[in-house]
This record gives structure tokens, sequence and C-alpha cells, in this order.
């Protein structure tokens, strides 16, 4: 029971960091049109970004967690001018490859030119190993209740940018009718750029609660995240944002879960399994209405 | 008929494709208050010209001056937000979002009293207010293209243009639609209307431009068009389906 309810607030805790990466990414893929698969890449960047400043300020944390917000907006909007030439003309395959590109080049500036390419450890002070609720093996620490309840304000605040503003409807009419969206007015590279700005958000965001829950950073956290990131959103039909959402708590739940009760490093094998599983049963996701609008 | 202000004229406008001229050397123009009808055949190049005054598709050469401004190398929404709105061929709605988010998408440059216009829009199609918390693609064909006109009307345009508003709806609809469109045009609606259906629109319209393969090939009032033996033959024969 305290093994079920401590993997149980694990779950929680990944399931809510990758629902927001999941959000991110189909927000760039059903906007943007990029399938960006360096998206957790650029997270994982913003989580040097935020060890660097705490380095640099004494352990900081609100200079830490702008920086870390900040330098994920910005880089979205730099990577920006790389894609837009290739969306335009709807190469979907050379975009996709050309964030590959940029997720390696990502993942080995970091192995090569940030702290030796060693793990970065975040201090205690700042991913709040604070128990706050214990019973037995089962703690609550802090830094877990600060994000599980940090992503779920970001996402009510998500959606509700999606669909209670002018903005969030001029995202969800590009996604699924450009020539629609085009004949209403909406326009479309300032709309296109607005998905960056948002995607960049939630990136910065990601990286601030990873760091609290994860503990630490690698070189090879991107690749990691990136292959469960591009998976579930897969599962649940790329695109659709609310099955994104619903299919990363699933998998956050089941990957702790298999940890807690599984012996040895099971966790990816049996995740990934499940959802080649649900993939050849449902090839267009496992969310997916008939008319989803997809890739 | 007195001479009216010219809302819309295209001067020696050409259109391609890739390396496929779709559009020739056009000129043509819409005064207010007029119903002017494009007729011709399917891919003769009337949806091209509609898309074309909405900056859609690239221009090799011409103007298109839009109540005395030139618009051609303006983007699409600038157009729009100008007072140009296009009711596309099939269905122009978006069917994963609401009646209400559909017609608030239609006001997407106009801020201002939007609520006085959708009471007019609500007002003129009864339907849709009932329905407005509906997913625009739980319509009917026939509501859907309300809901299409209806966004349309919600940017307050200054030219309506149609592309083929009969387009794979019951003969009863159609009748509707070309009523909506009469109704509009009373009202002080200036449209410009591609319709395959050449009785029909020919029925509505002021003036019209006959197109065949990227050029137009005839012009002149409804009635002259409607007499034209060549007309005739093509769009009004006993013969045709």
């Amino acid at each position: 029971m305290e093994i079920f309810l401590a993997q149980w607030i694990n779950g929680i805790s990944l399931g809510s960091i990758y629902a927001l990466l999941v959000i991110g990414f189909n927000l760039m893929s059903i906007v943007a049109g990029v399938t960006h698969f360096a998206y957790p890449h650029v997270v994982v960047l913003s989580m040097y970004v935020i060890w660097y400043v705490l380095g640099a300020t004494g352990d900081n944390a609100p200079i830490a967690i702008l920086a870390g917000i900040g330098s994920g907006v910005a880089i979205s909007l730099a990577t920006e001018p790389i894609f837009r030439p290739l969306t335009a003309r709807r190469a979907w395959i050379a975009s996709f490859i050309a964030t590959l590109g940029l997720s390696m080049i990502i993942t080995d500036a970091m192995a090569h030119g940030m702290h030796a390419g060693r793990v970065i450890p975040f201090p205690t002070s700042f991913v709040g190993t604070v128990p706050v609720y214990q019973l037995g093996v089962a703690t609550l620490f802090r830094g877990q209740l600060m994000t599980f309840i940090g992503c779920i304000s970001v996402m009510v605040g998500f959606f509700y940018l999606l669909y209670r503003t002018q903005t969030g409807r001029a995202f969800r009419s590009m996604a699924e009718n450009p020539f629609v969206a085009r004949l209403r007015g909406i326009p479309i590279a300032r709309t296109s750029r607005n998905s960056y700005v948002i995607a960049g958000l939630l990136g910065g965001m990601s990286s601030v609660f990873l760091s609290m829950a994860l503990r630490y950073a690698s070189p090879a956290l991107g690749n990691f995240l990136a292959l469960k990131v591009v998976t579930i959103a897969l599962l649940a039909g790329l695109g659709n944002l609310r099955g994104g959402l619903i299919a990363a708590l699933i998998i956050g739940m089941v990957e702790s879960m298999v940890t807690g009760y599984v012996p040895g490093e099971w966790a990816g094998a049996v995740v990934f399994g499940a959802m080649l599983i649900a993939i050849m049963a449902r090839p267009a996701g496992v969310f997916s209405q008939e008319a989803q609008s997809s890739g | 008929m007195a001479k009216r202000n010219s809302v819309l004229e295209i001067e020696d406008l050409s259109v391609s494709y890739g390396p496929v001229r779709a559009l020739t050397h056009i000129n043509l123009e819409v005064n207010e208050g007029e119903i002017v009808a494009l007729i011709g055949a399917n891919g003769a190049g009337k949806s091209t010209l509609l898309e074309a005054v909405l900056g859609i598709n690239d221009i090799n050469s011409g103007t298109i001056r839009f109540l005395g401004k030139d618009i051609t190398k303006r983007p699409t929404d600038w157009i729009v937000a100008s007072g140009i709105c296009l009711v596309p061929e099939g269905r122009g709605i978006l069917s994963l979002m609401t009646v209400l988010e559909n017609l608030q998408l239609g006001a997407y440059h106009l801020k201002a009293n939007f609520g006085e216009r959708l009471t007019r829009v609500y007002d003129r199609f009864g339907v849709l207010r009932e329905r407005s918390k509906q997913m625009a693609g739980t319509l009917s064909g026939g509501e859907q293209q309300m809901l299409s006109i209806a966004a349309g009307l919600m940017s307050a345009p200054k030219l309506m243009m149609f592309d083929e508003p009969s387009l794979g709806l019951a003969p009863v609809l159609v009748a509707e639609v070309f009523k909506i469109i009469v109704n509009l045009n009373r009202e002080g609606y200036t449209i410009l209307l591609a319709e395959q259906n050449a009785r029909k629109a020919l029925g509505i319209a002021h003036r019209g431009y006959v197109f065949e393969t990227g050029n137009v090939v005839l012009s002149g009032s409804a009635q002259q068009l409607a007499g034209d033996p060549r007309v005739r033959e093509a769009f009004l024969g006993g013969s045709m389906k």
C-alpha cells in the first residue's frame, strides 16, 4: 500500500510533466506544422540555463525560474526562422529532419560544452526535498507537490487560452483547416509565431518542473524525453491536445508503477511495448475521432 | 441606370499555378450594389479569380483595386479586414468548433459592436442561434452553408464573394441560398458570385462574365447573356444535365 502510494505520487508528478511537454509538442505540430522532435531537448537546455543561473546567483530560485522560462521562449522563437521556410512549402519531412538535426546539435553541445557533459544536480534548496506528507516509505516532497500544482495550473491556463480567447480560437482554426482560417482573416504568420511563443512558454515552465521533480539533468535526458513525448503524442493521435494530456498522465502512472513493482530496469520496455500494442490496435491514435486532423 | 461607384476593379490580371496558366489577362469590374455573376465550366478559372482577389493565389501580373485602393500584393488578413469576404466552395466552416466560435472567428479583426452584429446574424439565421453551442460539423448541409455565409457577414464586408454556393445542396436549399443572396443584395451588399448553374446565377445577377479556360470570353448584362446564343448553347440548353 505504501509503495503503491509512493509510486502513485511519483506517477502523477511524472505524468503531469509529460503532459505539459506533449501539449507544447502538439501545439507546434498543429499550428506551426512542425513535428518538433527537438522540443524536449530545448526544454533540457533550459534546465541547464536554470542550473547555471542558480550557480551564478547563489541559488536565487525566482531569478533562475524566470531565466528558465525566458530561455524557453527565446530559444523557441529563435528556431522559427529555421522552420518557417520549410513549413511554408509544406515540407513536413524536411522540417522533421531539421528538428532531428537540432536535437543532435543540442545534445552534443550539452555533452561537450556544458559542465563537461557530466550530470548536473540541482541544489536541494531548489528542488524542495522537504517532506510535506509522510506515510511509511511514501513521502510527498514539496518539489513533487509544487510540480503537480504548477503543471495543473499551467494546463488550466493553457486550455483557457485555447478555448476562451480569440488567440486560442485562431490556433484551433489553423489546426483544423488553414484555408478557412485564412478566409476568416486570421493572420497566419503572426498566429504561427504566437504558437512558438506559447510552446516556448510551456517548455520553459516544464524545465522548471522537471528540475524540481527529477533533480538532475544530463545530455542524454533530451533524447529520453523526446522518445516519450513523440510516442505519447502518436499514441493519443498526433495533434490531439486533450488526448495527449490523458495519455501522458496514464503513461507517467504506468511507468511509475512498473518501476515500483517490476524488478530490474523494465519500465521502458513495458511502457513502449504497451504503446506499440495500442498503436497497432488504433493506428490513428487511441483518442482519435473520425475527422481528427493529423500530421 | 446612373454610373455607380466601382467596388472592385480588376485590370489585366494573370495567375499561374506553376507552369499552368489559370487566368489570362482578365478585366473585370464590380460596382456598388450589384450582383455580378461569373459563369463557366468547372476549372474555367472562376474560383482562381475569387481567391486571387483575396490574396490567396500568387499573381503574375495585373492589378486589383478595391474601393479605389490597390490591394494586389496585400496579405489575405489585410484584405479581409478591409472588407472583402469569400464564402468558399463546399463547407467553409470549422466543423470541430462551435457555431458561436465560427462566428467569433468571422469577426477576427472587428472587436467593436460584436454583440450587435451577432444579434443581426442570429435574427437572420434563427437556426444558428438555437445551435450556437453545437459543433458546426453536426449541422446539416444547408445549415452549414448558412453558417458559412453568417461567418462572412460577421466581418462586416463591403464586398461578398460566393464560390459555387449551390454545390452539393438539394434543389430546395439551392433556391433558399439564392434567396439569401438576393436579400443581402437588396440590403445593400455588393456581390460577386461564381456559379456553374448559369441559369440560376443569371436569374439573380445584374451583370455577368463568361469564363472559358482562364479567359473572359463574353460579358454583359444578365439579360444579354441569358439571351446570347453561345451562352444558351453552352450553359442553358435543354440538353444540359
